[in-house]
């Protein structure tokens, strides 16, 4: 009996030595953006510009009477912050560290760190979210007061609402992860970024609710895992997603989240081909 | 008596550079908007430079010692505190356009090609912005090619190139107009030393064309055979400025004979016969070191002092080295003074 | 190996023109090696700026009028935006790499040769998104003026063309001002010009639907709404007085001058301080973006 409780101490104490190291890459990386204050103040305030722009937007299109859009100009506005705080999380800084390190070749280094790789990456993403969060809410916040007030859930909905858009986080991280290996092939990440900034943004429902869609982009965005990062949880918030489908939306973020995993696990194997065979 | 106008004057040339003295993060950052305080570092020290056409000087120091950033003042990308300086007439940072047409700098540590283009587009980019007529242009790059060898490095993109296939690259690109002065700061920098022997043979070359040349570098093997002149500069002031030659002379005069007898090394008998040197024992009771004045003895004397007393197996002689002044200098154990060598105590 | 050598010196602006132009061949050559990115650049670009035409197109569907505008005027504003920035990414792309010369002292070698340095650094990359962007934005502002109900003349026509290049003008030399705090914010990479970049793109959509204060700010402290909504009420006929439109060629060169004037400043700081920049790993690593 003392050799059974000495392997399991064993097999805990190996269990926990590898999370230290993802808890303290994680910590490396929130630190390296509050080393860094000033450039990640522009960096939100670049975010928060196309915030601006969408909101503006929305009002002018809501005066002239939204009546067909089904949202009134006090939940389009709760759901634009939502989408803009769910939207700043992962939002370039794990995948672009990524594509940097493997086009200059780090990540021969990162290869042969005891760590797994995408385990290692998410880890950061974790670290960067922390600040991502606290300060696209608070963005988010002046942004409110400053249009005139945003209306808040009811208490009831608060839980599914923040599990929702706890579960954003490796669902971003997912498609980001696997955007970011694409650079095992190509040699420019920049415009791949962009594109898929974009792509995924739209079809997320951050700019447009993905009811307002026509049929055949609206089924397309139904497949897709893309609907979970955004418009499911701010859905939720404003109330436009509740029982039932509020929680068959949240599971699917979850199935998501971990299809994705495993997807990308597969695509890391071809990525790490591509490079010990080739090069990089 | 008329004194002919230097090509390159400075008089009183001095650089300071103020950094904010702040503390790390964000708190130092928040703390130094509101108390500024600087900290100051003199580069350059009031030195006077006087460089005629078709000289070849060295200009040596330590690392830190203030060589680039008298450099970069004298080609116009510094402006500098206090002083003057004159290149062929002209202020180099207030006419910095028309000063680059004369002059090809060479930086150790960085290239001026363009990163991501072949060499032969950087070099033929530098032909258009020099003016040069094609003809001109072929002409300048055989000559370069005849000596750097550049043929297989043409067609090859700059950050491809490895450091010594670099240097040769940029050495073109510094020479492809035919400046009538030359920099060349740190160029052997890095370099193995097959690469360092091309290059200070491409030095020697420019020298004996009649091109100005200024060669900043601590590695003081660059400068025998290169240059007639030398400039020490440490700590951003000027400790020496004459000629190579007489420094050598006056300071570097103790030479050394190395020899391996075949049997014991007779060292009593033969510093009897050389009173005037250092005889004494090598790693073996078999090596003898003779350690002379050379212009008091010749290696001649010295061996025939030798021969006698047994059988000489080998022998090797170290000649003087500038190092050795300069490393004095560096040290602190020797201030020289200027132009005639005279040290100055 | 060579063709012979020109008799006729090159002076003055035509020498700084061809040298520009020799500039960028050099660069877009080495460009075309890399195949496979000059495709992704491409469609990534048309991918990125049509996902905004969808956007609007699918608003457009459930709402006649934002404001007063119809689609294809807003298309015809956001033409404006793709095309600038298309002829921006082409012609000045070196720009957005000016934060990393500055500070690892890669503007000592520019320095030496007897070129403009703002010229070399504008000059120094070719971005082919422009490509596709200049696809996407003349197709878009092809199909907006058709459906735009104005009558062409020949004079309407050569104004739509000089407003078009003036807009591009506006947002080289608003790039260029932005840019410059390369000379001030002592990182490899600054994300101040990409916000400035973000901030600009508001005027995607027409100027009227912002508040007074950002109007104001987009119109006259960085005067981005001149390389798209000024210009575009000329062309269309409506929306703001004609005349204000007219002015984008004078914004343009008041742009650009304020750039080269700029640009002069923290040359002669980088000049008595040189490049004593710190690394910024974070920047270098997180987020080096610029327009897609």
């Amino acid at each position: 009996m003392t050799g059974q409780s000495l392997d399991a101490r064993a097999a805990g104490r190996q269990f926990r030595a590898p999370f230290r190291a993802y808890r303290s890459m994680a910590r490396m990386a929130l630190r390296s953006l509050v080393a860094y204050p000033v450039s990640f103040v522009f960096n939100l305030l670049a975010s928060a510009f196309g915030a601006l722009a969408m909101l503006y937007l929305w009002r002018a299109v809501l005066r002239n009477g939204g009546s067909a859009i089904g949202f009134d100009w006090a939940h389009m506005k709760a759901y634009l912050l939502i989408t803009f705080i769910t939207g700043s999380l992962v939002s370039g800084y794990t995948d672009y560290q990524m594509a940097f390190r493997i086009r200059q070749g780090d990540v021969a280094t990162d290869l042969v760190r005891p760590v797994d790789y995408q385990r290692a990456r998410f880890a950061e993403t974790c670290g960067f979210a922390v600040y991502e969060a606290g300060t696209a809410i608070a963005v988010a916040a002046c942004a409110a007061i400053a249009f005139g007030g945003v209306p808040v859930p009811p208490l009831r909905a608060w839980g599914l609402f923040l599990l929702s858009a706890l579960l954003v986080l490796p669902l971003r991280f997912g498609v980001v992860y696997a955007s970011g290996l694409v650079t095992f092939w190509t040699q420019n990440y920049v415009g791949v970024q962009a594109a898929r900034i974009a792509l995924v943004t739209f079809l997320s429902g951050a700019f447009v609710p993905l009811g307002l869609l026509p049929e055949w982009l609206r089924l397309t965005a139904d497949v897709l895992p893309f609907a979970g990062m955004a418009s499911t949880p701010a859905l939720v918030y404003v109330g436009h997603l509740t029982g039932r489908a509020a929680f068959t939306a949240v599971a699917a973020q979850a199935a998501w989240s971990v299809a994705l995993w495993v997807l990308a696990r597969a695509f890391w194997q071809r990525a790490s081909r591509q490079l010990t065979v080739h090069g990089g | 008596m008329m004194r002919s106008v230097s090509l390159i004057e400075a008089t009183n040339l001095t650089k300071v550079f103020r950094r904010a003295d702040k503390g790390p993060g964000l708190r130092g950052s928040l703390r130094h908007l509101v108390e500024r305080r600087f900290v100051e570092h003199v580069a350059v020290d009031h030195i006077q430079l006087s460089i005629d056409a078709g000289e070849a000087v060295a200009y040596v120091g330590p690392n830190g010692a203030g060589k680039s950033t008298t450099v970069k003042m004298l080609t116009g990308i510094l402006v500098p505190t206090e002083g003057d300086i004159y290149v062929a007439g002209r202020v180099p940072h207030r006419e910095r356009i028309e000063n680059a047409r004369n002059i090809g700098v060479v930086f150790g540590q960085r290239t001026q090609l363009w990163w991501d283009l072949p060499v032969r587009d950087s070099l033929e980019l530098l032909r258009d912005m020099h003016g040069m007529t094609q003809s001109r242009f072929d002409k300048s790059l055989e000559r370069l090619d005849a000596v750097l060898g550049l043929s297989d490095l043409l067609s090859v993109m700059a950050r491809k190139l490895s450091l010594g296939q670099r240097m040769r690259a940029d050495l073109a690109a510094a020479l492809i107009h035919e400046p009538s002065i030359v920099y060349l700061d740190e160029p052997t920098i890095g370099l193995d030393i097959s690469v360092k022997d091309r290059v200070r043979a491409f030095a020697r070359h420019l020298v004996a064309e009649g091109t100005t040349v200024l060669l900043t570098t601590h590695d003081l093997d660059d400068i025998e055979d290169i240059c007639r002149r030398i400039i020490i500069i440490d700590d951003g002031r000027l400790a020496y400025d004459g000629d190579l030659e007489s420094v050598k002379n006056t300071y570097a005069r103790d030479c050394s004979m190395h020899f391996q007898l075949a049997a014991g090394a007779p060292v009593a008998s033969v510093s009897a016969r050389l009173p005037e040197a250092t005889v004494t024992l090598g790693d073996n009771e078999r090596e003898l070191i003779v350690t002379f004045d050379r212009f008091a003895l010749s290696t001649g004397s010295v061996l025939n002092a030798v021969l006698p007393d047994g059988e000489v197996l080998d022998v090797s002689i170290s000649e003087p080295a500038i190092e050795d002044v300069v490393r004095k200098v560096y040290a602190g154990e020797l201030r020289l003074g200027h132009s005639n060598g005279e040290a100055a105590t | 190996m060579g063709k012979p050598g020109r008799p006729r010196r090159r002076t003055g602006l035509y020498r700084a023109a061809w040298l520009y132009r020799r500039c960028l061949g050099a660069h877009l050559r080495s460009t075309l090696e890399y195949e496979a990115d000059f495709w992704i650049m491409s469609v990534t670009a048309v991918i990125t700026q049509g996902i905004g035409v969808i956007f609007l197109w699918t608003i457009f569907r459930t709402i006649p009028l934002i404001n007063g505008w119809k689609f294809w005027d807003v298309v015809l504003i956001y033409s404006l935006v793709v095309i600038a920035e298309g002829l921006s990414q082409l012609f000045t792309q070196g720009i957005w790499n000016l934060s990393w010369v500055v500070n690892t002292g890669g503007l000592d070698p520019m320095l030496i040769r007897p070129y403009s340095p703002v010229l070399q650094v504008l000059s120094s990359e070719v971005g082919m998104n422009g490509l596709g962007n200049m696809a996407l934005g003349i197709g878009l502002f092809a199909a907006a003026v058709s459906h735009s109900g104005v009558s062409w003349s020949a004079w309407r026509v050569a104004l739509a063309l000089v407003l078009l290049v003036s807009a591009a003008l506006v947002k080289i030399g608003l790039n260029l001002v932005t840019s410059c705090a390369a000379f001030w914010l002592r990182t490899t990479y600054s994300m101040f010009p990409f916000s400035m970049h973000r901030l600009g793109e508001l005027t995607r959509f027409p100027l009227t639907i912002y508040s007074t204060a950002v109007q104001l700010v987009l119109s006259i402290v960085l005067p981005f709404a001149f390389m798209s909504f000024f210009p575009a009420t000329s062309v269309l006929g409506h929306g703001a007085p004609v005349w204000v439109g007219l002015l984008t060629p004078a914004v343009a060169a008041y742009c650009l001058f304020m750039g080269v004037w700029i640009f002069r400043l923290g040359l002669r700081r980088y000049e008595s301080t040189g490049h004593l920049g710190r690394a910024c790993r974070v920047c270098e690593a997180g987020h080096l973006r610029r327009p897609g």
